[in-house]
């Protein structure tokens, strides 16, 4: 097989993406509104917000907000999306998305696989590292073997433990022998969770929390902690006359109502926003707000292991008894998308949203608590973190939405640390009902295997032997639609077993200055395409 | 006096000795460890690897070796390194401690500036309109939390003037007037809330000492209203103002914590504020023990201070 790439280019017409914004109504220039694609269309690609107008010009020094500290650099060492905000201007891997979420060639020009368990990577040629040097396949190796190695700790290692050793076959190719086929390998690259391919020797050479030496179309400057990071353009980047703005630097704002305040009087050209933040920005018409679905899957997880959950009955009455829309509404002021195990809006792997069994039936639900032995209902709790106050607010919908059917659910807040470790397997699973949020996975495999499968470290609370096989089937499965069938057989296994309540996708919302254009968002929640953002010279 | 300076300092030994056994028994009891917030929710270690990494990190350890440990080191002067990043704690603080020790001199200054006069006025014309709008002022001032203060500063600015205090941080080393400008809102933030409590002590202290015997005999030999106030009262009102400066330190590098995070200035505040989210506990434990130095050292000043305003005062 040759180059193996995403098939949904293969699957779906394609759409020109002026084209599909036009046609939604999308005003372009000025304020854009926003744009929601799915729905309408079943599984249409993803509508991301973009701002563009006219040719790019070059040049221009801008502000970001950074609502987080990096923490670190070290972009194989950490688990915070702050670190992958950090590092992915100027690190970049063998893959990387597009705008549509494809998986496209990065450093990597083009690969093969002559069986199942092995890739054959050729290296792009002429890549140089922000020193100047070339790029080899010995960094590839070095970088693979660093992420691997366990006396590193890689909190993503598992992404990519199917490999079982990189050969280095001249300067520009490398192989990967894997121990058995992984679908999702070539997506994880493009994710840069632990994939960033580093210099050889870096870890020796230089302190990689604080410094980077990548390929990006950014050159990190310097980083200061708790306050700030600095991007300079690398002028030897190798997509065609990007990146266009000569400097960046991501000045880290925790606090939103700076963020909105900067914005307001013109010192930054960027900010990730919450529905409240754009809100208070309505009729600033200098700034275009940009919103689009992300991957942002928020849930309510019943430990079924514990009782009443054992009993799928018990389950699937609570599925009946609450009202979705009602948590959209209520928990993030509308800003979401009703979504099943898969996000809406991922590739073209979810259940679309008008084929989710998500009709309210307060009279079956409490027909299945009484066939369940609880005609009266049950008391349970509900916890939660303030950490994400949709979290709270989400809850405290549901425990109203469940003491229409008797279930008396308390409410129990805790600090996210504490909420980590206390629901966390090493810990026992001790929870009833806990909700958090799945995040950005590159593949399916990310949603269906890693919380459901039965001995997968991040388990939440559900043992199937049935789905086990077809999730396990799945991974190993290259063909994409035999994985297509299996990963639908398994959402709908979930659907049917509601070991949780999905709730929705919410949004990405992030602000720019109207004389800043060429961004588009990413389903990812990251800023990939600050690569082909601009400014107007005035 | 260099006696007594050195008896005091003798005597802080144990109470940052206190101090740090607290902390580092409080800051292990929040449930969680940094390696459960490496990996949040979604990120995964095998057992093993976990294990190992605890003992990296010498998490493993019995707590009165990691205590005697750390305090060894504290005692040759290293504060340990952020199980986060493994970067040196003293490093990081010497970036980040002058920028909360400016912003609290900042605040301290600011609020002595307006608040003693205005409080003597407010003693001297008890009762008058300018007492009732200071008072009414001051109980506001006491009221607003600086968090808020904070927050609706930096909003006002940008609404009416469209104007923010400067992103990244300018040392006052390398422009005065920059980084004046960019510290003024945070400072002033900080700063309402300690000018209340000092003009209200001025106030009530001001209208006791104006009371008194000796003001009367001042004012029966003929001598100057001015002087009166300036060399007798006040002199005589501003010691419990001190005292009540002194103890607000605590409140003032308290506030810092909030204030700093909402402007972004990289300070001591939010630096331990992160190291408490994280569970880096070198990071909260030399946080918490050079917030405690700052306070110990800034009451003996305040001691010394009383000599300085009162002669009847002496320290042998």
């Amino acid at each position: 097989m040759a180059k193996r790439r995403s098939h949904r280019r293969d699957t779906l017409p394609a759409i020109d993406r002026r084209q599909f914004l036009s046609s939604t109504g999308v005003a372009v220039g000025g304020l854009l509104a926003a744009t929601s694609g799915v729905g309408a269309g079943g599984r249409a690609p993803l509508a991301a917000g973009a701002a563009f107008q006219g040719e790019p010009v070059a040049g221009g020094t801008m502000i970001w907000a950074q609502e987080l500290d990096p923490v670190s650099l070290d972009p194989h060492k950490t688990s915070n999306f702050s670190t992958v905000q950090g590092i992915e201007h100027t690190y970049q891997s063998l893959t990387m998305y597009d705008e549509e979420l494809n998986v496209v060639p990065c450093l990597a020009e083009s690969w093969e696989s002559p069986d199942d368990t092995t890739y054959i990577m050729h290296l792009r040629p002429g890549v140089l590292w922000h020193d100047g040097t070339e790029l080899t396949a010995n960094d590839v190796k070095y970088s693979l073997e660093r992420l691997l190695n366990p006396e590193t700790a890689a909190p993503y290692a598992s992404w990519f433990n199917a490999i079982e050793s990189v050969e280095v076959i001249d300067p520009l190719t490398v192989q990967l022998n894997l121990s058995a086929p992984y679908g999702p390998l070539l997506a994880n690259f493009a994710a840069m969770r632990g994939s960033s391919i580093i210099q050889n020797g870096a870890d020796a050479a230089m302190n990689l929390q604080l410094q980077a030496v990548g390929t990006g179309p950014y050159r990190m400057v310097d980083y200061v902690p708790e306050s700030h990071f600095t991007l300079a353009r690398n002028e030897s980047y190798w997509e065609e006359g990007l990146p266009y703005v000569d400097e960046v630097t991501f000045k880290i704002l925790v606090d939103e109502d700076a963020r909105v305040a900067a914005l307001r009087s013109d010192q930054i050209q960027y900010a990730y926003l919450t529905v409240e933040g754009a809100e208070r920005l309505a009729g600033e018409a200098a700034v275009s707000v940009l919103r689009s679905p992300k991957a942002w899957l928020v849930a309510h997880f019943m430990n079924t292991f514990r009782e009443p959950f054992t009993d799928v009955r018990v389950r699937q009455a609570i599925s009946l008894a609450v009202n979705r829309q009602e948590v959209i509404d209520k928990a993030v002021g509308g800003a979401g998308v009703l979504s099943g195990p898969m996000p809406t809006g991922h590739g073209d792997w979810f259940i679309p949203v008008e084929n989710l069994p998500y009709a309210q039936d307060l009279d079956g639900a409490r027909a299945l608590l009484a066939e369940a032995g609880f005609p009266d209902g049950f008391a349970t709790t509900i916890t939660c973190s303030p950490q994400y106050p949709e979290f709270v607010a989400s809850s405290v919908v549901m425990q109203e939405q469940l003491a229409q059917i008797g279930i008396e659910a308390e409410v129990v807040q805790m600090e996210w640390g504490q909420f980590v470790s206390d629901t966390s397997r090493q810990n026992g699973w001790n929870y009833d009902i806990k909700v958090t949020a799945f995040t950005f996975y590159p593949d399916p495999d990310g949603y269906l295997y890693t919380p459901w499968q039965t001995d997968s470290t991040s388990n939440y609370t559900y043992s199937n032997p049935e789905f086990d096989a077809i999730v396990a089937e799945a991974r190993s499965t290259l063909d994409v639609a035999k994985r297509h069938e299996l990963y639908d057989q398994a959402q709908q296994m979930l659907l049917d077993e509601s070991p949780a309540i999905f709730w929705y996708v919410g949004e990405n919302i992030e602000a720019l200055p109207a004389n800043v254009q060429g961004y588009t968002q990413s389903y990812t929640g990251r800023r990939i395409f600050l690569k082909k953002t601009w400014m107007e010279q005035s | 006096m260099v006696s007594y300076i050195l008896k005091r300092m003798v005597l802080a030994v144990p109470v940052l000795l206190g101090i740090s056994v607290i902390v580092f028994l409080l800051v292990r009891l929040i449930p969680g460890d940094v390696i459960d917030l490496m990996l949040g929710t979604e990120g995964s270690l095998r057992p093993e690897v976990r294990e190992q990494l605890r003992q990296t990190l010498g998490l493993d350890q019995p707590l009165y070796v990691q205590y005697v440990t750390w305090l060894g080191d504290i005692v040759r002067g290293d504060l340990g390194r952020s199980l986060r990043t493994g970067q040196p704690i003293v490093e990081n603080l010497a970036g980040k401690l002058p920028i909360t020790l400016e912003l609290a001199f900042l605040s301290v200054v600011m609020s002595l500036v307006v608040a003693i006069p205005l409080g003597i006025v407010s003693a001297l014309r008890r009762n008058s309109v300018i007492d009732f709008v200071v008072r009414v002022l001051g109980t506001i001032g006491l009221s607003l939390p600086n968090f808020w203060l904070a927050t609706m500063l930096i909003l006002v600015a940008s609404l009416l003037f469209r104007w923010g205090p400067a992103l990244i941080y300018v040392s006052p080393l390398d422009n005065l007037g920059e980084n004046l400008k960019q510290m003024f809102l945070p400072s002033l933030a900080l700063a309402l809330g300690l000018m209340a409590v000092v003009m209200r002590m001025t106030r009530s202290s001001m209208l006791e000492v104006l009371s008194q015997d000796y003001i009367r005999t001042a004012r029966a030999k003929g001598l100057r209203e001015r002087l009166v106030i300036y060399r007798h009262a006040l002199r005589n009102a501003l010691m419990p103002v001190l005292t009540v400066v002194g103890i607000q330190t605590g409140h003032l590098l308290g506030g810092a914590v909030i204030v700093e995070q909402i402007y972004g200035l990289p300070g001591l505040g939010w630096f331990l504020l992160n190291g408490i989210y994280q569970r880096d506990y070198p990071v909260v434990q030399a946080g918490v023990l050079i917030i405690a130095g700052i306070f110990v050292v800034t009451n003996l000043v305040v001691d010394l201070l009383y000599a300085v305003i009162d002669p009847r005062i002496q320290y042998v």
